[in-house]
């Protein structure tokens, strides 16, 4: 770079102070100070008692906090089946040449990704509403009619209708990420499979998906980061219930803090989501770069 | 096998054809579903919306035989709803955070690509960090941080945290892009007497547009859809957001669901009128952005 266009130092802090400033009062000073009060006992009042890490100590033998923790890994696991596997199936359907409308598919496809998760969790309450649920009127339909449940009251079954909506909600989201990798890659490849004899399944399992793994370890690494963070369809489902049979772990952080009001124990409860969502995601992206290393570059 | 299937392929011609007719017609079927049960929620809240409750409550599915708008002439005449109002913020919130971000994304960010000095990598580690850390871990800790500075329950609240979850992809999207700029751009630039502010504005900001419209794209969605942080930040009705409005307005009428599904959609529009007319655009955006980032 030339030196006359090196700008003066002022002029470059000025720029850099309010994004700075900004940045870390709103991610930094939190987890200092959830840190810091998470050695209290303290229930939102003025009163706080500092008690060590007796807060720490409850949180490592909370089961609930675990149970919720296996739940976020219970939605991982359903949405990387579901969200990316069924993608991907729908991606090799829409590759076909027989198939038409190609565009129209992919701009309904991709739509529900933009909606609010509050949104897709209030209109699958709807659908999961006993009295005037699609899903309950569906199965009178079909003859089904001592089937019928209040669905989100089933304790086993809640997390899968949970997941749901979820699941529904980002298929096109990956379908999209994957119809572009593929189309990425040279479709001569695909040609000279099919002329070499491999059917449709054998193309997909040893052409496409060796092709596109590295894209499709990003769409894993999504899916980790998405729902080591879910909460908002949850909270307007079921909140967490019935009993904590659908808690996630940002829900029973809230639920602490703010219907209990026990702030320190909340504080501690973050600071724990902090580290245990650091070292899945962290994991996992280092994971994810080790498998992508073997092939050189992304 | 391959040897074997050449062959009989050749001979059973009409057959093959048969095949690959009932394979498209399958194929087809399939994804018309599952491109229906994408849209089917906004087709079925519609129609419903225009039910009275009564009529809903007797057929669930079944078109209006006498369709009307008073469910949503009845949410937006009652302020009491904060239809309105809860559009109105979110509009604002929205607003000033995407421009925000876009700003300050790209300030920082071209400063992180091309301006050397002291703890320039770290800076670029620090925001990058921001990546990494899961966001959903501060719900309590901001909230207690923003009740103890007194920033909470404000019309600008949530700009604050949005800007600053913003940021770090932003920067990280500008600083790669600028990384590919050529160098020679800002030195001709410089050559020409242009000051270094003028040449960040005029002349490598239009060469970022395309990078900086994808970070628009994202960001907008995000902070339109942000529920969680809203929740714990605003207690003021009169300052909700369209999604914890949302949650309000169905805890007040959770037996009348036509109501509900008029005011869904009708704070929903606005970003259904924005994805269908910038479909294209915005998908590419959305697409960019979660690969690179």
């Amino acid at each position: 770079m030339l030196n006359s266009i090196r700008p003066k130092k002022w002029v470059i802090a000025l720029y850099l102070l309010f994004p700075i400033l900004l940045y870390v009062f709103a991610v930094f000073i939190p987890l200092i100070t959830a840190g810091f009060y998470s050695f209290f006992d303290w229930k939102g009042g003025p009163n706080k008692t500092f008690i060590g890490l007796d807060n720490y100590a409850t949180l490592i033998k909370d089961d609930v906090f675990w149970t919720s923790f296996g739940h976020n890994i219970y939605l991982v696991f359903a949405c990387i089946i579901g969200q990316i596997g069924l993608a991907f199936i729908i991606v090799l359907m829409i590759n076909s040449r027989l198939v038409k409308f190609k565009a129209i598919h992919r701009t309904f496809g991709f739509f529900p990704s933009t909606i609010s998760a509050v949104y897709i969790g209030l209109i699958w309450l709807m659908f999961y509403d006993y009295k005037r649920g699609i899903l309950n009127w569906f199965l009178e339909l079909i003859g089904k009619g001592d089937q019928t449940k209040v669905w989100l009251n089933e304790p086993k079954l809640v997390m899968l209708l949970i997941a749901i909506p979820l699941i529904w909600q980002f298929i096109g989201y990956y379908m999209v990420i994957i119809i572009s990798a593929i189309s990425s890659v040279d479709q001569e490849i695909f040609e000279v499979a099919e002329l070499d004899g491999a059917n449709a399944f054998q193309r997909a399992i040893y052409v496409i998906v060796p092709l596109i793994k590295n894209t499709l370890l990003v769409c894993v690494t999504l899916c980790v980061a998405g729902n080591m963070k879910a909460f908002d369809h949850i909270f307007v489902m079921t909140k967490g219930g019935p009993g904590n049979d659908s808690m996630v772990m940002a829900l029973y952080g809230y639920k602490i803090s703010f219907a209990q009001q026990n702030m320190g124990y909340g504080s501690a409860i973050s600071i724990g989501i902090f580290f245990v969502s650091l070292l899945v995601i962290g994991g996992v992206q280092f994971l994810v770069k080790m498998l992508t290393k073997e092939k050189g570059e992304i | 096998m391959s040897e074997n299937k050449t062959p009989s392929k050749a001979k059973n011609r009409p057959d093959h054809k048969v095949k690959t007719r009932v394979l498209a017609v399958f194929l087809n079927l399939v994804l018309i579903i599952f491109s229906l049960s994408c849209i089917f929620p906004l087709i079925w809240l519609f129609y419903s919306s225009l039910k009275e409750k009564r009529v809903f409550n007797a057929d669930i599915i079944g078109l209006p035989k006498s369709p009307s708008f008073s469910n949503y002439v009845d949410i937006l005449s009652n302020k009491d709803y904060h239809i309105f109002a809860s559009l109105f913020n979110s509009f604002r919130t929205t607003i000033i955070s995407v421009s925000l971000i876009i700003i300050c994304g790209f300030i920082v960010g071209y400063i992180l690509a091309r301006v050397k000095f002291k703890g320039n990598r770290l800076l670029y580690v620090i925001f990058l960090m921001g990546l990494l850390i899961p966001i959903h871990s501060l719900l309590v800790p901001i909230y207690v941080v923003f009740n103890n500075t007194g920033l909470n329950n404000q019309w600008f609240t949530l700009i604050i945290p949005y800007v600053a979850f913003g940021l770090p992809i932003a920067i990280f999207l500008v600083e790669g892009y600028v990384k590919a700029i050529p160098v020679a751009l800002e030195e001709a630039a410089a050559i020409d007497g242009s000051s270094f502010t003028r040449t960040l504005f005029t002349v490598i900001l239009p060469t970022c547009k395309p990078i900086l419209t994808t970070v628009g794209i994202i960001q907008t969605f995000g902070c339109w859809n942000e529920f969680s942080f809203a929740l714990v930040l605003i207690r003021d009705q009169a300052l909700h957001t369209v999604p914890l409005a949302m949650t309000q307005f169905t805890g007040q009428f959770s037996s009348d669901y036509p109501k509900i599904m008029a005011a869904l959609l009708t704070t929903m529009a606005p970003i259904i009128v924005f994805y269908f007319v910038f479909s294209k655009q915005i998908i590419k955006g959305m697409v960019a952005g979660a690969v690179k980032g």
